[in-house]
């Protein structure tokens, strides 16, 4: 179980916080970060807007899969890497099923659209909750007594062997989606349109957060997997059976990451076999930026990290350009972490809200 | 719990954990004899796949056997038994390497060059088990210590700085040459020992988080460094790494005056003296690993990552010892990349991504964390997989089966396939410390309180 | 002595062993006839169909995995068709063929460590003649040096593809010490028979000028050739009086790059150069840059956005109208030898289609195989034969090896989209004061 010892000095980090110069540095740079974007909000107020946007609704997508690391991690305090590859493979079952076997294209209709999409959205979040059931099954539950780093190599390995499946089934190249939400413009910011599509992706994304709050607040079960991830021989003391609410914890994760494959697909509209590690890297990140266990902070990073890319790549003044948005990402990660190690919104075990 | 009142399905579910709750109501004469049992079923396997490995295998079990029959005064030479059996066998390895037969499944045996690449990853799985299996701190970014170690052997032995000219020692190089040119033994030294500098600058503010937040910040190191050498053609203006084109041709070692890359004569041929040489580093590597452990340093490394509160109490300096395991993993580290640049004798920031930190972390756990040799197997068996193995056992695949399976597009699953196998049969890992292996195989007095683990 | 008999007893019994089986050391795969095989472990077995068992070996080295898979797998199959086609022989030496990898799984694409633990095996094997190769530029850095030390001369190699700059001569772009540092001992060793990224470059620059386009944004992939490619194409604007309104590089790991798209829509720019991969996220930026951008925005790219069908999947029919330039000439364009390989190869393959790279493919074949034919069996002659190569109504046409291992024949072919098919457009053979300066 976690120590106290989180927090230690040394001579002149000691120092520094002593004196009380880490605050003071800690807001120096959050002060001059907030000074150029000002700056290039004064500058070109349309294209910030625009690229904020896009960056909320990235972050949002982001969001919905840093969620399920978030879960995985509070109950069982395991990294797991094939989180991102089941997202993966629940970006390829939703354009599997939706454009072969129901034949949605760029010109289906309204109706056929929704019901279309809620069929697939359903499809998805079984497939991927399943999936992921399946793996804490083979995988995970034998080591439930090994040290903490014999599941999370399973994970890797795991991992590895969903990145092959989705090889054999994507092929090597990123496959196009076909633009099955509409591509018109919702509104104009000054020339820049703000996408039908992005608008749908966003808003989808809110509804799944409440039920996702709701779970964890209201129902028994969430009461379960609060209690399971405070501590598990107490949980099973009270008569909570350990193995199950593991299990539906893994459910509810895969789901959200079925939610999420699918609405990656339709707002970027381009699947690659390899999106799973580079998106669960961006989304794990995202769940320690807003204090690891903890959901509302999960989202929170997800979205700051969603603006911190659009931002750095979008925006012109004294923006370093692109070749540098993984440095920056990790650095403010770093950085956050340095002066506040309990991420943004602290720790926390899923109490929701 | 009685079979009538468990549904069907639960006894189906259980059958994983079954072996498992057998081997847990053994006793200990019990155990010991099934251990004897599926020894001798690994070597008469591992004799099918290939009769000379199976004979080592035997002979390294047996000595093991043997070993309280030695008397007590022969104690140094019990000690040095296996490994000088080791060592016998890999010096002599380049001579009757071509005249083995092939292993079934896995194929030709490694040849030289893999070998040499095989033991740059013994030695940087050691360094990685000196961070993770001594001190216990979870390092995702080790890939960042061995681009480092890469990049500076190749400053300072490459025409990348062509507008300086500085040539120390460095042999199989023409006078003329631009760029600086120091001499490949001198640098490996320096590299370990600038990249143990960049551990300590990166682990000072880092390492006192928490556990899986050091993991995360170490892969985001591991993902910065290579970003930065991929960025690095004009950094402030500056050519520093020359971007993604990589600095090559990167000088060879060398040795009275011969080079490495051509080798004198047909005994010592290139390839042969980098095996030799590689051997040489990674038997200083082991020593100093092993010293390690033995020392102060290395009981302060164990007691930390077993209770942090509980060594704080009784006075380990925490920050410094851990500071310490970083710099010791880094310098490692270095030390490795340095070689691996000047043996591939060129450095691609391509070559570094997480993929790499996975791999040698897997290394360390499958081989047996914190247990050198079990780590040294463990890197030798997965570098070896991953450079040559997995190609073979596809053919082999193929050729047994007739099947026409496209060999690449399998190898991932395959390797993820066998790190999951091991894990779930092992997961102390191959060959574990004999402290780790207490602590899985309890007695039959150490159930739980509740057992979660049959439902 | 109270040291333990036991140990002296295996020590010497394991050093005997070891010395009894020490015979002729050093790794090897299986004996084939005469010739020595590449290992297994990156080569396939020798093809050889011919009488008896091959005198020689030429191997190819190409990334057999990741996404230009079915472009590499092609190429390896036309070079089978015409060592079929000379029934395996070379004058007078019988000659087998292995397919070797320069790709790993982990990576998707070439790899340093592969492409130099080819460049030992190719070193080391007395038995291989010739390489064809490589695909990408870097690999090419790692092993023309090692092929150029090898034990009996240089080993020759012929590449259907590289086009770094740097690897035949210096010029803007290249670094210092290219292309010198690739041969250290002095003999060029190394050929290539597609035109190199400057011709490239200003053959672009001359399509931009001939389009009318008056402000271009650069876009590269921070890799390699994307870079060389997108350096050498800007230098040649420059020179033409063209305005290059930025110059930057697109992130290949982002999910959205509306961002980037704003940014150049900020600039002003009319048309858009892509220098880099199709696998470099390819398709979803010219999605997002044909959404932002609208289509008034011309767009462009060089090789690497080739197979064209790629990028028309990938891309879907936003990429309708780009155009995508390719060394070389076009499959229509070629003479009769080449039509004729065309068709009787495409008729090997299933669809029908043949990839322009398996045409250069072949060419290198049959330009390894005459200067095989025209050597003494040594690969140093080889490799000086590739240097005096000259083809008269080969696959390619005509054309002639100057003495840095560049070719003579530099058209560029600009492709257009249209209707989701790729249509030529022109042929452009760039002048070379533009190229110098490139």
């Amino acid at each position: 179980m976690a120590t106290d010892a989180r927090r230690e000095n040394i001579s002149w980090i000691g120092g520094i916080r002593r004196a009380g110069l880490a605050p003071a540095v800690g807001t120096t740079l959050v002060v001059l970060l907030l000074l150029w974007l000002s700056v290039n909000l004064a500058k070109t107020p349309s294209d910030f807007a625009s690229v904020a946007l896009e960056g909320v609704t990235l972050g949002l997508v982001y969001g919905l899969i840093a969620l399920g690391y978030s879960l995985v991690y509070g109950i069982l305090e395991l990294i797991n890497f094939a989180h991102g590859d089941v997202f993966m493979l629940g970006s390829w079952a939703s354009f599997a099923f939706a454009a072969h076997q129901l034949n949605l294209g760029a010109d289906s209709s309204g109706f056929s659209v929704i019901w279309g999409l809620g069929l697939t959205l359903l499809v998805a979040m079984a497939f991927c909750g399943i999936l992921n059931v399946t793996i804490e099954r083979l995988a995970y539950r034998p080591l439930r007594n090994a040290p903490r780093l014999a599941p999370l190599i399973t994970a890797i390995g795991m991992s590895f062997i969903l990145q092959d499946v989705g090889l054999n089934r994507l092929g090597p190249a990123p496959v196009s989606v076909p633009n099955i939400l509409p591509t018109g413009a919702v509104f104009s910011i000054g020339g820049n349109e703000y996408r039908w599509s992005s608008l749908i992706v966003a808003l989808t994304t809110f509804p799944i957060l409440f039920l996702l709050i709701w779970l964890v607040q209201r129902t028994r079960q969430g009461k379960a997997m609060r209690a399971t991830a405070q501590d598990q021989e107490a949980a099973a003391m009270m008569g909570i059976n350990v193995n199950r609410t593991i299990s539906f914890t893994f459910l509810i994760a895969g789901s959200l990451a079925g939610v999420a494959g699918l609405l990656y697909a339709l707002y970027s509209t381009n699947i690659r076999y390899d999106q799973g590690f580079q998106l669960g890297l961006i989304a794990f990140t995202a769940a320690v930026l807003g204090g690891i266990g903890n959901l509302p902070g999960a989202v929170l990073g997800a979205i700051l990290i969603g603006l911190i890319q659009q931002f750095n790549e979008g925006l012109s003044w004294h923006a370093p350009s692109s070749q540098w948005t993984q440095s920056i990402v990790f650095a403010i990660l770093i950085l956050i972490l340095v002066f506040r190690p309990e991420g943004l919104l602290g720790e926390r075990t899923p109490e929701g809200g | 719990m009685p079979d009538y009142r468990r549904p069907w399905y639960h006894r189906w579910a259980g059958l994983l954990g079954e072996p498992r709750r057998r081997w847990r109501s053994l006793d200990d004469k019990q155990r010991r004899r099934a251990n004897a049992v599926l020894k001798v079923v690994l070597v008469l396997v591992v004799l099918y796949i290939s009769w000379p490995l199976g004979v080592l295998v035997a002979v390294l079990f047996g000595a093991n056997y043997l070993d309280p029959y030695i008397p007590e005064r022969a104690s140094w030479s019990r000690r040095a038994l296996i490994p000088t059996i080791i060592g016998v066998i890999a010096i002599t390895y380049p001579f009757y390497n071509g005249s083995l037969a092939d292993m079934k499944l896995f194929g030709a045996y490694p040849d030289v060059n893999t070998a040499v690449i095989m033991g740059v990853y013994v030695i940087m799985a050691i360094g990685l088990n000196i961070v993770v299996g001594y001190a216990g701190l979870l390092d995702l970014g080790y890939v960042a210590f061995y681009a480092m170690g890469a990049y500076t052997c190749a400053w300072f032995a490459s025409v990348q700085f062509a507008n300086h000219k500085i040539h120390f020692g460095a042999t199989g190089v023409a006078s003329t040459t631009p760029g600086i040119h120091i001499n490949i033994w001198l640098l490996v030294l320096i590299a370990g020992i600038l990249t143990a500098f960049i551990g300590i600058l990166i682990g000072l503010p880092t390492l006192r988080l928490r556990g899986d937040y050091l993991a995360i910040v170490t892969l985001g190191f591991g993902e910065i460094l290579p970003q930065v050498a991929n960025n690095g053609d004009s950094l402030g203006g500056f050519n520093v790494t020359n971007g993604p084109n990589g600095i090559t041709p990167i000088d060879a070692p060398g040795i009275f005056g011969t080079s490495f890359q051509t080798g004198s004569g047909t005994f010592f041929t290139g390839p042969r003296l980098y095996f030799w040489f590689v051997l040489i580093l990674v038997a200083i590597t082991v020593f100093c690993s092993l010293r390690l452990r033995d020392s102060r340093l290395g009981r302060a490394w164990i007691a930390i990552r077993e209770d942090e509160t509980a060594a704080a109490a009784m006075g380990v300096p925490l920050m410094r010892t851990k500071t310490w395991a970083y710099a010791t993993g880094a310098f490692f580290g270095g030390v490795a990349g340095a070689y691996f640049a000047s043996f591939k004798s060129s450095t691609f920031p391509n070559d570094f991504n997480f993929n790499i930190s996975a791999f040698i972390l897997s290394m360390v756990i499958l081989g047996g964390m914190g247990n050198v040799w079990g780590v040294m197997f463990g890197a030798a068996f997965l570098a070896y997989l991953n450079q040559e193995g997995l190609a073979n056992i596809g053919h082999q695949l193929n050729q047994t089966f007739g099947t026409h399976l496209e060999v690449p597009l399998y190898q991932f699953g395959i390797y993820g396939a066998i790190i999951v196998l091991v894990m779930l049969i092992r997961p102390e890992g191959l060959i574990p410390s004999a402290r780790r292996r207490a602590e899985f195989h309890e007695g039959v007095h150490d159930t739980p309180l509740y057992d979660t683990q049959h439902e | 002595m109270s040291r333990s008999p036991l140990l002296a007893v295996l020590i010497g019994l394991t050093a005997v062993l070891a010395l009894l089986a020490a015979g002729c050391g050093g790794g090897g795969g299986s004996k084939g006839g005469n010739a020595t095989a590449l290992p297994a472990s990156s080569c396939s077995d020798i093809y050889y169909q011919g009488d008896g068992s091959p005198d020689y070996v030429i191997a190819s080295d190409l990334p057999l995995q990741g996404s230009g898979r079915a472009q590499t797998v092609q190429m390896t199959e036309a070079i089978k068709f015409i060592l079929k086609q000379h029934n395996f022989k070379a004058g007078k030496y019988k000659i087998g063929y292995q397919s070797c990898d320069d790709a790993t799984a982990q990576e998707g694409a070439w790899a340093s460590e592969k492409c130099s633990a080819n460049a030992q095996a190719y070193a080391q094997n007395k038995s291989l003649i010739g390489v064809i190769g490589t695909f990408n530029s870097g690999c090419a850095e790692i092993i023309i040096p090692v092929l150029n030390r090898a034990p009996d001369g240089p080993v020759g190699m012929i590449s259907p593809a590289n086009t770094y700059v740097g690897l035949t001569h210096s010029g803007p772009g290249t670094a210092s010490g290219e292309p010198d540092k690739y041969y250290p001992s002095g003999k060029r060793n190394y050929i290539r028979i597609v035109a190199a990224d400057d011709f490239q470059g200003a053959a672009d620059a001359l399509n931009t000028q001939q389009l009318g386009l008056k402000k271009v944004y650069i876009l590269n992939d921070k890799q390699a050739y994307g870079l060389g490619v997108a350096t050498d194409y800007r230098n040649s604007l420059n020179k033409l009086g063209i305005k290059v309104a930025g110059f930057s590089a697109w992130n290949s790991k982002a999910s959205s790059y509306t961002g980037l798209a704003t940014q150049i829509k900020q600039s002003g720019a009319d048309s858009v150069f892509i220098g880099g991969l199709i696998c470099e996220n390819g398709g979803k930026l010219i999605k997002d840059l044909a959404s932002v951008l609208g289509n008034k925005v011309t767009l462009m790219a060089p090789d690497g956005f080739t197979p064209i069908s790629a990028v028309v999947s990938g891309a879907g029919n936003v990429s309708e109208g780009m155009y995508i330039s390719v060394a070389g000439e076009p499959n229509e364009k070629l003479g009769a030898k080449g039509k004729a390989f065309v068709k009787d190869f495409g008729a090997t393959q299933s669809g029908g289609n043949v990839d322009p790279y398996s045409a250069y493919a072949a060419q290198s074949a049959e330009v390894l195989l005459n200067a095989i034919e025209n050597s003494d069996g040594t690969r140093a002659a080889v490799a000086a034969n590739l240097l005096k190569t000259k083809v008269t109504d080969g696959i390619l046409g005509s054309f002639t090896i100057d003495a840095n291992g560049d070719t003579s024949s530099n058209p560029v072919t600009v492709y257009q989209i249209k209707g989701g098919k790729q249509t030529t457009y022109k042929t452009i053979t760039p002048p070379q004061d533009l190229v110098k300066g490139a």
